[in-house]
């Protein structure tokens, strides 16, 4: 064979081979990364949790605020509170000159619901405030007997009394603290930094029956029942939100509420007992 | 000239030439090939790609650092340089005058220098002269004295002529630095501000593609200094087995798995997690000051991680648990520990393929069986196609991602538990509370010495009837849905689908016939010793009392459960309720098993019926007892007592016995021996031998089986066993007891994973005689529970670990495993919490203030005697008599109660005996902790009345001062340091404790503040202030310890030791006797001083 054929053959031979062994392109199936961490990838976004807070808006002009309050009834028969007995400690039974009920269900004379927490579950975020929610203890009782605070707000607590109480906190999700105040007067400053969305316990272990719950929130769009079953919240910007009502013992409900602008709102939540 | 004639060839030339021409180019291709194939390896693009990786990320770190602030700042200072040389420039004169004295200070000072040097040097010589005539009194010695002196002198004098040069020359070049002080200064200013930068281009030039790593990387020349290396660490510790040697082991995973143990590489979800778990330690002041600032900062970088782009992959990832495996502050660093101690593979490996990667699932097996282009790029990593194949020649392929733990075992099975390690802790309880240890001998210490988990039978028909006993061997889940007892019979490869009919009802009969000839065995065989039978006993009492008293926390008494999500009642299964509480059997359905004569005397005192029963005394009077049994009684389960059983076929029972007759004897003498023995004898034999076959005694107590061997594998080094040498039988698939559908992979996870599962299938499909087939029996276990156990069996693994290795090899912690041990085998977890687990009752206690105490900081807080005492005798000191749960009496013997407390000393790292508790403290310290005791108002929960140890007064329940220990008794029990410390932060060492802290700590600071420390001026405390200040210099000296905590929680230890007693009741009888009932005592009422006649 001539040079030319052979050197022919042995070009169409590397033709051959460059055009065979390219490899194949396979798609790349989303679905299949990131198997080896044992758990399906994230399908991204979905699953943001609730209790991410959502972005901080703009500082609401007083213009716009609006209003939601209301009333919170309670429907059917009460349970009857027992009464406390606070012979344990003397200084406690002398602060008191009339029989005191356990606080968990107060009801109105027009059966309204007293100690209930309404706030804004959807609001805004917003920085924490520098004036202190206060948590006293006079009479040997919580006074409030419960409260809603802000991420980061300091909550003072205080020892009205002239005996020895401790404020014994058991929150999920912030850190739990339990410190004795036994001087009569002294203040605890406390801050909780995350949002908890679930109202959790505060007790003394002095005095068993002291009893108080407390709600961490991202933002100040919140309010407690008076004795007459009434809330209201205030500056709220303009918009669609749920309403969340809450007591120890009846539970949570929702509603959902939309406000116009400098608009006032009525919302009436019913508990049944 | 004459033409050449044409030279003539024997071969055509032209020919020959092309020939040799292509094969030269075909041994050229073919040595090509060759480097090629030895120079293009896998590792290397996962090095070139990691680096590539970083290169990226130092390029955005430099960008990063490039901002227009720091331009600006460089720019600033170029300005001010420049600013700078125009001053020299103007001051050149008296810049370059400067300069040139320096230059002549600096010659003379030379000059100087090397004088004194040479005049040194002949001292030195002279001296040596002076001492050798001195030595070899010599004539001259005086000559060379003053030789010497004279040089001695002239060495001081060139001295101070140096001294004075040097000065000079100082001076000279600080004034010409004055001129360039504020060049340097600059200079400085400008390093600071760019050293990073320089740093991070230095990184680069290392990672970065330049032509110079190219060279050094080429192929044939990649010898010298390559970038491209392999890299490996040499454990010479801890060894491999290579066919019949331990060899050194030599990992190399590190060169495809660059960034293991370096942060900055962890997959989003891993920093995830590491973030909150570090938040969580920053949040609640676990870490120490000086550390915060360095782990914010770790925080804010695995954060960045979650926020960016894409997700680091594999193999470029950091390990996950950085802290815990592989970081160099680790227990187990890289360099130490290496990586397939744990993860098990071939060490020396460098292909993917060999170093035995399994796949966690078939899904991810054959997404990598995909192989990768020649070229890859970032692209095909993440598509992970390794072109793997299964290497069934390897001995050690790597664990399967869940069973990573079971690597734990070669160096932790001196130990209980595993730091850290929640599923080989789990899996190993388990083997030891289901006795896999019982059967299959494991020569481990974690699995030796253990109880039986059986109880004992050598007294069965005291406590049950054989119609129980037949239903119960045949079918235990029919009676007991979470019992731990497995099932022997009438399993799949004798009823299953895949055995013959006629097979099947030969299965039937035989397996009746055994199990008739094992109840009839065992009641021919038993104690018939007699119980009384209690008198009376309220039902409803009893209840109360199971469930107030304890017996939950080892016990359960349900068969369902009601799901909490769906609200749907179901059968209870094991994994439904924590381990600890199936110590003691369920409840439910014993007054179908027993009677009551039995149970009532059991509960009194189970060590009458058996000594080596683990179940304790509670110390029930007459009437509780007989309570109790009467609820016991009531819990009947009619319908299993009426399942029918079938009566054994004499021809099935003779049979097999003479199945095993023919072993010792020829057949006509078996069939004159069955002859001559009576059906019931027959059945005695068959029984024996049928217990010796299944191997009932490994797990309990039978009389006539004493010291026999267990009857299953020995499991020791079954982790090392080779895939060879399983038998996989015929089977592929199966459906599990439970119903699931599950597949067998031909791995020796995947073996040992069905045989625990459903022991039996590996005798699907065979032909094999009756007393051939598997025994094991089917221990009902959850996918979980069979993989946990997996996990076990294959961690055991004969790779030696060289002794000094070992965790927990010195005294200290040997004595806390010992411990450790114990409190395992008793069930201490199911009531209290040791070392920050267990407490499987606490669920069923509904006031947390009546949960049994945290023993946690057991080892530091309690004295020794008095745990030694409390262990043998609880109603020595009862410190808690507020609650409703008993600690039982144990009846430990002397030996194990001394483990238990020397155990608890070594874990809080305290000596066993003190003499701490015969200090009296000093009177001024007593009165000033009085005083505190009063300002904090301690007595607001703590008595400081004395009581009786043994017999403390019913507590008032809604007394708070109730619900505290009383502190009389602090000075028998507690350890004297420990008191103070636990005042300060009770929250730190119990976290759920009622006592509060009354010294919160400063988070700033660490330390602790007082409450004190205002509150002394106030006049509500003008009293107590009154009643300090004679005990100090003056008031500031009383302020200032009102603010001192750590003295003031001295003071008040002072005086809890004041008042504390210093006797208390020996170890009583034991649990025969019960404890009487407790009466309400009176406090003893003051002395009164009878008047004399005649005194005042």
């Amino acid at each position: 064979m001539s040079l030319r054929k052979y050197l022919n053959l042995l070009f169409a031979l590397l033709l051959v081979f460059a055009v065979a062994c390219g490899g194949g392109k396979e798609v790349v199936d989303e679905k299949d990364l990131g198997e080896d961490d044992g758990a399906p990838p994230a399908t991204a976004a979905g699953d943001t949790s609730a209790t991410a807070a959502p972005a901080t808006a703009a500082p609401v002009a007083v213009a716009d605020a609006a209003t939601v309050s209301g009333l919170v009834k309670f429907e059917g028969a009460a349970a009857k509170m027992p009464t406390i007995q606070m012979g344990a400690d003397p200084f406690c039974a002398s602060q008191h000159s009339t029989p005191v009920a356990d606080e968990e269900v107060v009801v109105g004379p027009g059966g309204e619901l007293a100690n209930v927490i309404v706030w804004v579950k959807n609001a805004p975020a917003g920085p924490a405030p520098k004036t202190p929610a206060v948590l006293d203890q006079h009479g040997c009782k919580y006074v409030p007997h419960v409260s809603a605070v802000q991420a980061g707000q300091p909550i003072e607590i205080k020892n009205s009394d002239a005996t020895l109480h401790n404020v014994h906190a058991m929150p999920k999700v912030n850190s739990a603290f339990n410190e004795g105040q036994p001087v009569q007067g002294m203040t605890s400053t406390k801050k909780f930094d995350k949002v908890e969305m679930t109202p959790f316990r505060i007790k003394c272990d002095v005095h068993g029956w002291m009893k108080s719950y407390m709600v961490v929130l991202p933002h100040g769009y919140h309010s407690v029942s008076q004795m007459n079953g009434t809330f209201s919240i205030a500056n709220l910007p303009p918009g669609n939100y749920t309403l969340v009502a809450w007591h120890e013992k009846y539970g949570q409900q929702e509603q959902p509420v939309t406000v116009g602008a400098k608009e006032t709102k009525q919302v009436t939540f019913t508990f049944k007992g | 000239m004459k033409p050449q004639e044409p030279i003539p060839h024997n071969y055509p030339m032209r020919k020959l030439n092309l020939i040799f021409a292509l094969t030269s180019l075909g041994l050229l291709a073919v040595t090509g090939v060759m480097v090629m194939y030895d120079y293009v390896r896998g590792w290397k693009w996962f090095q070139l790609e990691f680096n590539r990786i970083q290169a990226e990320r130092i390029q955005q770190e430099l960008t990063s650092k490039n901002d227009a602030e720091t331009r600006k700042r460089l720019a600033g200072i170029e300005r001010d340089m420049k600013a700078g040389q125009v001053e020299i420039a103007r001051n050149r004169n008296a810049y370059l005058e400067a300069q040139k004295a320096l230059d002549e200070w600096e010659g003379k000072h030379y000059a100087a220098d090397q004088n004194y040097r040479f005049a040194k040097a002949v001292l030195d010589a002279k001296r040596y002269e002076l001492e050798a005539a001195t030595v070899q009194h010599r004539h001259d010695v005086k000559e060379r004295q003053r030789e010497y002196d004279t040089r001695n002198a002239h060495l001081a004098q060139l001295n101070l002529t140096l001294q004075e040069v040097t000065r000079n020359r100082d001076a000279a070049r600080a004034r010409v630095d004055t001129f360039l002080k504020r060049i340097k200064q600059l200079e400085d200013q400008k390093k600071d501000l760019t050293a990073n930068a320089d740093l991070l281009n230095k990184q680069l030039r290392g990672v970065a593609m330049s032509s110079d790593n190219m060279i050094l990387n080429a192929p044939m020349l990649d010898f010298i200094n390559p970038t491209l290396k392999i890299d490996q660490v040499v454990l010479n510790d801890l060894f491999i087995e290579m066919n019949y040697m331990s060899v050194p082991r030599v990992d190399r995973c590190m060169t495809c798995h660059r960034a293991i143990d370096r942060p900055g590489f962890e997959s989003k979800k891993e920093a995830e997690r590491l973030a909150a778990e570090l938040q969580t330690k920053l949040d609640r002041n676990l870490v120490q000051p000086s550390k915060r600032a360095e782990m914010e900062a770790r925080v804010a970088a695995l954060r960045r991680i979650v926020d960016g782009p894409r997700d680091m992959m594999n193999p470029f990832r950091t390990h996950p648990k950085l802290d815990t495996f592989v970081g160099s502050s680790s227990p187990h660093p890289l360099l130490e520990m290496g990586c397939t101690v744990c993860h098990r593979g071939q060490d020396r490996a460098t292909e993917f393929g060999r170093a035995g990667h399994t796949p966690m699932s078939l899904r991810m097996e054959q997404r990598w069986k995909k192989s990768m282009p020649f070229f890859p790029s970032v692209k095909d990593y993440e598509k992970r196609n390794w072109g793997y194949e299964v290497n069934p020649f390897l001995d050690t392929p790597m664990y399967p991602r869940e069973h990573s733990e079971a690597g734990c075992l070669k160096c932790h099975s001196g130990q209980m538990e595993v730091g850290e390690g929640e599923k080989i802790n789990k899996a190993t309880h388990m083997v030891e509370l289901y006795g896999c240890h019982a059967c299959h001998k494991i020569s481990n210490w974690r699995f030796t010495d253990l109880q039986k988990p059986g109880p004992s039978l050598e007294g069965i028909a005291e406590k049950t009837t054989p119609a129980f006993a037949f239903r119960w061997i045949a079918n235990p889940t029919h009676f007991r849905p979470t019992t731990r007892m497995p099932s022997f019979f009438y399993q799949r490869n004798m009823i299953g689908p895949d055995v013959s009919a006629s097979e099947r009802a030969q299965n039937i009969k035989y397996q009746d016939a055994e199990i008739h000839a094992i109840v009839t065995y065992l009641f021919s065989k038993s104690t018939h010793r007699a119980w009384s039978a209690p008198t009376g006993g309220d039902a409803a009492r009893g209840k109360e009392l199971v469930n107030s008293i304890g017996c939950m926390g080892c016990h359960i008494a349900q068969d369902t459960v009601k799901d909490e999500k769906t609200g749907v009642v179901r059968v209870a299964k094991r994994d439904d309720f924590p381990l600890e509480r199936h110590f003691g059997f369920n409840l439910t359905g014993v007054g179908s098993k027993t009677n009551p004569a039995w149970i009532f005397n059991w509960v009194k005192n189970p060590k009458a019926y058996d000594p080596l029963a683990p179940m304790p005394s509670l110390r029930l009077s007459e009437s509780e007892a007989a309570d109790i049994t009467a609820y016991l009684m009531s819990l009947q389960k009619p319908r299993f007592m009426q399942e029918p059983v079938r009566p054994p076929s004499a021809s099935a029972v003779r049979e097999l016995a003479k199945a095993y007759l023919v072993n010792t004897l020829t057949d006509v003498d078996a069939n004159t021996k069955l002859r001559s023995m009576s059906d019931h004898d027959q059945l005695v034999y068959l029984g024996q031998r049928s217990i010796e076959k299944y191997g009932c005694y490994s797990c309990h107590d039978i009389k006539g089986f004493d010291g026999l061997k267990p009857i299953g594998t020995e499991l020791t080094v079954e982790g090392s066993k080779t895939l060879h040498l399983f038998d996989f039988g015929f089977a592929h698939d199966y459906e599990a007891h439970d119903g699931k559908h599950e597949h067998i992979l031909h791995t020796v996870p995947s073996w040992v994973y069905t045989k625990v599962r459903s022991p039996r299938v590996y005798d699907d499909k065979r032909a094999k005689p009756y007393n051939d087939k598997l025994k094991m029996p089917n221990f009902h276990l959850s996918p979980e529970e069979a993989q946990l156990v997996t996990s076990v069996v294959l961690g055991l693994t004969k790779e030696k670990v060289s002794e000094n290795r070992l965790a927990s090899r010195d005294a200290r912690h040997r004595a806390v495993e010992e411990m450790r041990k114990i409190v395992s085998q008793r069930n201490c977890r199911a009531c209290h919490v040791v070392n920050r687990a267990g407490r499987a009752i606490g669920p069923m206690i509904a006031d947390t203030n009546f949960l049994p105490p945290d023993l946690t900081p057991q080892g530091g807080r309690a004295q020794s005697p008095w745990l030694f005492s409390f262990l043998k005798d609880p109603t020595v000191m009862k410190i808690r008599p507020w609650m409703n749960v008993r600690m039982p009496t144990f009846g430990f013997s002397d030996h194990e109660a001394a483990t238990i407390v020397s155990g608890f000393a070594a874990e809080g790292n305290e000596p066993q005996f003190e003499t701490m508790r015969y200090e009296i403290p000093p009177q001024q310290n007593v009165a000033i902790g009085r005083e505190v005791y009063a300002m904090l108002r301690c007595a607001q929960c703590h008595s400081t009345t004395p009581v009786d140890p043994a017999n403390p007064p019913l507590p008032n329940v809604a007394d708070a001062q109730s619900l505290a220990p009383n502190l009389t008794l602090s000075k028998l029990r507690l350890r004297h340091d420990w008191i103070a410390d636990w005042i300060r932060r009770p929250g730190e060492m119990i976290p759920d404790t009622r006592m509060p802290a009354n010294f919160p700590r400063d988070p700033e600071t660490g330390g602790f503040r007082s409450p004190l420390a205002g509150a002394i001026d106030t006049p509500q405390f003008a009293g107590h202030k009154a009643a300090l200040l004679p005990y100090f210099a003056n008031e500031e000296a009383l302020r200032k310890t009102m603010g001192d905590a750590v003295a003031l929680t001295n003071y008040l230890r002072d005086y809890i030791w004041s008042v504390g007693l210093n006797q208390m009741r020996n170890p009583g009888a034991g649990p025969v006797t019960p404890a009487p009932q407790p009466q309400p005592v009176t406090p003893p009422a003051p002395v009164q001083q009878t008047a004399r006649a005649g005194s005042r």
